[in-house]
């Protein structure tokens, strides 16, 4: 009877908090806009549809990635590849290892050989290359910076237009996420890399989140670790983060590579169980990690879904369409419920559902 | 091979009065210590209530041991008057054979560890190779080995990060604890004593030691000097895969870069600890005590909020500092070259 009592008495108790955190309206608030996100993204496209192989017709590009020696950037270009072999245009990608003087030399390079348009990807960063990006403008050429700025970000002085992400939406999310978990009362670490184009934009949304959300209730704290320094500086830091605020309960890396350093700071300083972790990127081996329950949370993209994204937006540059403002390009919510779907282990552009490949088909409206 | 120029370490003088002369090398024998207890004095009485936890020192001692190793396997060509430019190239593919071996190919953790210390005695036996049968100053043969050894990590890994090692590593690294510290800090330690005993207490160290200083007296007086370097190499190849494997072990993942980043703060310690302990020559105590005077003072600022800029200025000022003091307390003399 006794044990009837305790079990009685929990289940109230854990109904009365589930009740209390659903009232909660930065919960609610929160969790309304995760919503959208946990589900398998829909194709939607970012314009009227065009014929593609028509327009493109003897039309070339040439991407320079930020660094070929890159995951992320190397299978956007995979992908783009593919689009141009079934569209019937010429794409090239000027491999290189991040140097800048490599980016000028690809720059030259579609200079000379008089290509139509330069996509520079990912941060290979147009406020270095300007000569550059001048001459090429100047010989007719279209240089198209993508996957460099959020929507709200102006676009680099110079270049021809921009193909950009949602990059505050996605600072929005991992500061809804901690909110919606914490039942409106998270207290965040955030590690950013101040130097990189699009944390701003980020930051920008995460703040505004906690901000306008649980302003009374929720509190962070902003770490910058600069992209070449992460091995040495983000353990470090997180460690004596936790230990100087034993409260925090969230760490939110903002791009999901980070996730490494931080994993052993939690395990180190034994707070696995109390301190959560929320990310963006959806590398693979950070959903491994989410699978493994280390990471809680990791916002993804779909990379081969970028490439047709930014072939579409730059394509109907080429065309002569209207420029494309949002190219609808969806974020996904991987936690340990549906991690299992990017595969054992983890494979890039994987769990996202193939909806756009059809719909990208119609769009440019080749045949089957 | 004379003009080779060799890694220096700060060196010390003597006083011409006898107690003026004891004091300043008592002075500059613990100056580290007396600065790494200052520095955790000042920190421990700004936040007491956070510095001064067992679960600070705990974390301090437990996450710095990829340094010590690292450090100290530069120290033993370091002495030897080599340098090795190779051996954060030797971390880190060190750390990725490991997860491509078990992550991907699901070899046992045990097998994938000795295959990753293999490959590190074999790049310290390759240095030596080319340091010793072709005349090659050491800095071109180990950097060119090292971008070699990069270019094998990138090309293996697919310039993908590769997460999922072995449990068993991690926990026997960084899960496990003795005294509330991460074991890795006991490896590192281990280490640390074996170096400081070979070359305090065997004829082998002293004769590492002798080749550092002068090769050609080393040789006139029967020492295998070039025996003596490629063992040398040898040591620091085997000891940055080590290093490599508790990487591996700290974070359960590998990546195909980041280890690189470790190269320049091995040798900041190492001259750095050369001021200190056995003043003049690269020692594993001052080294590794090194390490923990800096890292104490960056975890200092972290918990103190200010920006991670101010590390910088704080571990790059500290090693200008501590090396300027010790000049000036041996009475600024001039290094011999």
């Amino acid at each position: 009877m006794k044990a009837f009592r305790i079990l009685a008495f929990g289940l109230l108790c854990a109904a009365f908090a589930g009740s209390a955190r659903a009232q909660n309206p930065a919960v609610a608030a929160a969790e309304q806009r995760l919503a959208p996100y946990r589900k398998l993204p829909e194709f939607v496209a970012a314009g009227p549809a065009f014929d593609a192989r028509h327009c493109m017709e003897g039309k070339s590009i040439l991407g320079i990635p930020v660094s070929s020696a890159n995951p992320f950037t190397k299978n956007i270009y995979i992908a783009m590849a593919a689009v141009a072999k079934k569209v019937g245009f010429k794409f090239t990608e000027w491999e290189n290892q991040g140097q800048p003087s490599q980016w000028v030399q690809g720059m030259n390079y579609a200079i000379n050989n008089k290509y139509n348009l330069i996509d520079l990807l990912g941060g290979t960063d147009p406020k270095v290359l300007a000569p550059q990006v001048k001459a090429a403008t100047g010989a007719g050429i279209k240089v198209i910076a993508s996957h460099y700025s959020g929507f709200e970000q102006p676009a680099p002085p110079g270049v021809s237009g921009v193909v950009p992400i949602d990059y505050f939406r996605a600072g929005q999310l991992l500061a809804d996420w901690a909110i919606a978990k914490t039942g409106g009362k998270a207290n965040a670490l955030v590690i950013v890399s101040m130097e990189v184009n699009s944390t701003a934009s980020m930051l920008n949304g995460i703040k505004e989140e906690f901000d306008k959300l649980c302003p009374d209730t929720c509190k962070y704290k902003v770490i910058n670790a600069p992209v070449p320094e992460w091995s040495t500086k983000i353990q470090p830091n997180v460690q004596s983060a936790l230990l100087a605020d034993p409260s925090i309960n969230y760490i939110i890396p903002i791009y999901d590579s980070m996730s490494q350093f931080v994993v052993p700071a939690v395990t180190i300083t034994g707070k696995q169980d109390k301190v959560k972790i929320a990310t963006f990127n959806g590398t693979p081996f950070v959903l491994g990690l989410v699978q493994q329950g280390k990471v809680e949370m990791d916002i993804g993209e779909n990379l081969d879904w970028i490439g047709h994204a930014i072939a579409d937006a730059e394509m109907r540059i080429l065309c002569g369409l209207p420029e494309v403002k949002d190219p609808k390009i969806p974020f996904y919510i991987f936690d340990r419920t549906n991690a299992d779907a990017a595969g054992h282990p983890p494979q890039l552009s994987t769990g996202y559902g193939n909806a756009y490949i059809e719909g990208y088909r119609k769009l440019w409206q080749l045949a089957d | 091979m004379r003009s080779v120029s060799k890694p220096v370490p700060m060196r010390p003088t003597r006083a011409s009065e006898p107690l003026r002369g004891a004091l300043v090398e008592w002075a500059e024998r613990l100056g580290l210590f007396i600065a790494w207890a200052a520095t955790i004095a000042m920190f421990g009485l700004i936040t007491p209530e956070t510095f001064f936890t067992w679960a600070n020192f705990s974390t301090i001692l437990g996450s710095q041991a990829v340094l010590v190793v690292l450090t100290l396997g530069l120290l033993v060509p370091l002495t030897a008057g080599d340098y090795d430019l190779s051996m954060a190239s030797v971390l880190t593919l060190s750390s990725m054979i490991i997860a491509v071996l078990n992550v991907n190919h699901q070899i046992p953790i045990g097998i994938a560890v000795g295959v990753a210390l293999a490959v590190g005695l074999l790049t310290g036996f390759l240095n030596g190779f080319f340091i010793l049968y072709f005349r090659i100053h050491s800095l071109i043969v180990t950097l060119g080995i090292g971008t070699f050894l990069h270019g094998i990590t990138l090309w293996i890994s697919d310039s993908m990060t590769i997460s999922g090692i072995s449990a068993a590593l991690v926990n026997a690294v960084i899960v496990w604890r003795f005294l509330g510290v991460p074991l890795e800090f006991y490896y590192a330690m281990a280490v640390c004593i074996a170096i400081w005993y070979v070359f305090s207490y065997t004829a082998m160290g002293r004769r590492v030691l002798f080749v550092g200083r002068g090769r050609e007296v080393a040789r006139l007086s029967g020492i295998h000097v070039d025996r003596v370097r490629w063992g040398a190499l040898i040591t620091s190849g085997f000891l940055s895969s080590l290093a490599g494997v508790l990487y591996a072990g700290t974070t359960g993942a590998a990546d195909p870069s980041s280890g690189l980043t470790y190269l320049l703060p091995a040798f900041a310690a190492a001259f750095l600890g050369s001021t200190s302990i056995e003043p003049g020559r690269f020692n594993p105590w001052g080294a590794t005590v090194a390490v923990y005077f800096l890292v104490t003072g960056i975890t200092g600022l972290s918990i103190l909020g200010v920006r991670t800029f101010v590390q910088d200025l704080f571990y790059g000022g500290a090693l200008v500092v501590a090396v300027a003091l010790s000049q000036i307390v041996r009475g600024r003399e001039e290094r011999p070259q």
